[in-house]
């Protein structure tokens, strides 16, 4: 059906006729018919043509039709004269019935056309409705583009969708290459927007323009023709969709109706999209907000704490209504340098997160006995880490490894103080090393909760402190720190849960030449 | 100077800190100044203690690594009355009025100095005593005197007139004179148990008292702020 409509207005009125002449041949070539009979099948012929043709060939195969048997079946024949008046009667109620049928089958189509077109449109918006529903804008519009071009049967679809604001939010297009290329150069480029309302004036309507692919030497090039559709949004215009047809081609309205009412759509799609980015940056900011005083937080808790007792031990030698003895001087004196400590180390930890930030830091290696290492740090922290026992299950010997030893002291430190924090007071800490290979792998076990399954792939951020903390107990900068550090020397650092319970914390050097 | 264990009169301090490097501090100072002082790591491990020691005083770190101080805290006000001291951060504010409102006697910012600690200390324990004779009828501080008998308040021997709920801040303040009353608790002494968040009430009082009692109002010497938490009143060396 779709097809005959597509046929010049001539074609279907010559469809209408010829129609009415097989008719009346058939009825000429069987001989004597009575004109009533004749005027049934007459009848159906207008009443074909006016469901297939429309309208106006109906009304005029049911002047051809009267006329017809007036000239061939009503004596005397061959003329318009009628003998029997009672014969004009029949001939006006024919007549009158076809025009009468046509009419009404007529209406009857185009009911039938409209609840078509009506479906039609509601298919689409509803297939572009989940289209648009993809997160990302340019591939939604993307596939809009292609479904547009898919139902129109269009040589190439362009769709430009711009924000309220006026940035253009969008650029999608669908079509093989000429088209395509006709396409840019029929709009002016790429990259030119569409005139603003202001410009085009907010009822500017759809419009055609003419356009020649730039290949037009090429087989199968042809001249294109352009239809920009608009996009109205209550503020104005929102974009186009824009549509390359081949330049005999006629696009019924219907299907320019149907571009027209893809229009909200594209601009509610297009605002979501706005508010969602605005919500983005925003939880964004938040997040990075957040982020900060969580670090600000924490690191002024982790400077307090060995403050705390630096204040207090030098304050206490400053008393003067107590004269302390010696062992008590001593003491004093002891933990200043050791929380002093303490604060440099918690100092090198944010120096050397920046630095790892930024990439600056690198490894300055050089051979090195894992054990005296292990040695070293232990006997520094021993002091510090209260009751917590700590275990060495080290061999004999282990030959050198190249490393960093500072940077390797201090993954070793913040794992140990790591297990000291998260493992309840007495809890024991064990140490294991081994060499394999030139790779040095060390493991520190506590005898803690263990971790949350949900925190074990977050452990190594930075500023993230597992469940299992308790609030206020540290930035969790030593994990991410030593994490930074290992992968700085090419190494790994992971966590995992043992089967009898606590957490255990690997890392490995690689300190056979894989250094740079 | 004095010599060790004259200041502390034998006192028992139970202090409840996981910080080994902070106990051992104030271990030791406490220790030195007379005090018999027993240290701990854990909140379940200082309540056992406490059945055991029966300390005078409890110095309370309000972050444990495994029960929360606010529930030491309960716990131990469910079964005695013993002065508590909490220890806290800056910016804790919430915490502080939280843990004074459960029944804490006072607190110190961490880092604090040990004559703050000392001082505290010696307040808390001094309230816990039971007065054998009634408390002072005349409260001094500096040049600040209130005959709580007659009810007459003087600064540097010039009468001062306090208007009635002026007089009860102050009374109120003098009852409790070093610690620190929160804002809540002040307004619930002098206006009644109905209120607690009129807050305004209160620092216009306190600035008309402050007026009228102060030097220098915008300075004070003796009612003191105590910034998110409440006021101070403190006794001052007289003469």
């Amino acid at each position: 059906m779709r097809l005959m409509v597509g046929l010049p207005g001539w074609a279907r009125y010559l469809a209408a006729l010829l129609s009415v002449g097989a008719v009346t041949a058939v009825i000429a070539a069987l001989g004597r018919f009575h004109l009533a009979n004749a005027s049934m099948l007459y009848l159906v012929v207008v009443l074909l043509a006016a469901v297939v043709l429309g309208r106006g060939p109906a009304i005029v195969s049911a002047f051809a039709a009267f006329l017809a048997s007036n000239f061939f079946l009503v004596e005397p024949r061959f003329t318009l004269a009628v003998a029997n008046p009672e014969e004009w009667i029949t001939l006006i109620l024919l007549l009158l019935t076809a025009m009468i049928t046509g009419q009404v089958a007529a209406g009857q189509k185009g009911r039938a056309e409209e609840a078509e077109e009506h479906a039609r449109a509601a298919r689409l918006q509803y297939e572009v409705a989940l289209l648009m529903a993809e997160p990302s804008l340019s591939r939604a519009v993307e596939s809009v583009a292609e479904r547009v071009r898919g139902e129109l049967a269009v040589p190439a679809v362009r769709i430009d969708v711009v924000g309220s604001d006026g940035v253009r939010r969008a650029t999608a297009s669908a079509g093989d290459m000429d088209a395509l290329e006709a396409l840019k150069l029929g709009i002016g480029g790429s990259d030119v927007l569409m005139p603003r309302s202001s410009d085009a004036g907010a009822d500017a309507p759809s419009r055609w323009m003419r356009v020649r692919p730039p290949h037009s030497g090429r087989r199968g090039a042809r001249p294109l023709r352009l239809l920009r559709v608009p996009i109205r949004s209550p503020h104005g215009d929102a974009g186009e969709i824009v549509l390359a047809a081949p330049l005999e081609s006629e696009l019924d309205p219907a299907s320019i109706r149907l571009l027209e009412a893809l229009s909200p759509q594209l601009w509610a799609a297009v605002e979501r999209a706005r508010l969602r980015d605005e919500a983005t940056q925003a939880e964004v900011a938040r997040r990075a907000d957040q982020a900060k005083s969580a670090l600000l937080d924490a690191v002024s808790h982790d400077l307090r704490t060995p403050l705390s007792s630096i204040i207090a031990s030098a304050g206490s030698l400053l008393q003067s209504d107590i004269d302390w003895p010696h062992d008590e001087r001593r003491g004093f004196a002891q933990a200043i340098e050791q929380e002093a400590q303490r604060l440099d180390r918690i100092v090198g930890n944010l120096l050397d997160l920046s630095r790892l930030e930024s990439g600056e830091l690198r490894p300055d290696r050089g051979w090195y006995e894992p054990i005296a290492l292990i040695h070293d740090v232990v006997g520094r922290l021993r002091p510090l880490i209260g009751t917590h026992p700590i275990r060495l299950d080290l061999p004999e010997e282990l030959p050198p490894v190249l490393l960093d030893y500072s940077k390797v002291d201090q993954v070793l430190s913040n794992l140990v103080e790591n297990a000291a924090k998260y493992s309840p007071p007495g809890a024991g800490i064990a140490i294991t090393a081994a060499v394999t290979d030139g790779t040095l792998q060390v493991t520190v076990t506590d005898d803690g909760t263990g971790i949350a399954p949900e925190a074990l792939p977050h452990l190594f951020e930075p500023f993230f402190r597992g469940s299992r903390a308790r609030p206020q107990s540290g930035s969790g900068l030593g994990l991410a720190v030593a994490r930074g550090l290992v992968e700085a020397h090419r190494g790994r650092i992971w966590a995992e849960n043992r089967p009898g319970g606590g957490a255990s914390f690997t890392f490995d050097i690689p300190g056979n030449g894989t250094a740079q | 100077m004095s010599q060790p264990g004259r200041a502390g009169t034998g006192a028992r301090i139970l202090v409840i800190e996981d910080e080994p490097a902070i106990r051992l501090a104030v271990e030791r100072n406490l220790t030195g100044h007379g005090f018999d002082v027993r240290g701990i790591d854990s909140a379940e491990g200082g309540l056992e203690l406490e059945t055991r020691f029966h300390p005078d005083l409890v110095l309370l770190d309000l972050v444990l690594p495994d029960v929360e101080g606010f529930e030491v805290i309960q716990r131990l006000r469910s079964r005695s009355s013993i002065p508590i001291i909490v220890l806290t951060v800056r910016g804790a504010e919430q915490d502080k009025v939280r843990a004074l409102e459960l029944g804490a006697d006072d607190y110190l910012t961490k880092p604090f100095g040990v004559d703050e600690l000392l001082a505290r200390i010696r307040v808390a324990l001094r309230h816990a005593a039971p007065s054998g004779s009634g408390p002072d009828p005349i409260f001094r501080s500096a040049e600040l005197e209130v005959d709580l008998e007659r009810r007459a308040v003087t600064v540097g021997g010039r009468p001062v007139h306090l208007t009635p709920t002026e007089y009860a801040l102050l009374g109120a303040l003098i009852a409790e004179a070093g610690r620190v009353l929160t804002d809540r608790a002040l307004l619930q002494r002098v206006w009644g148990p109905e209120y607690g968040s009129e807050d305004h009430y209160l620092h216009v009082y306190m600035a008309r008292l402050r007026k009228k009692l102060e030097r220098d109002p915008a300075n004070p010497r003796y009612l003191r702020t105590e910034a998110g938490v409440g006021y101070r009143l403190l006794e001052l060396e007289t003469g």
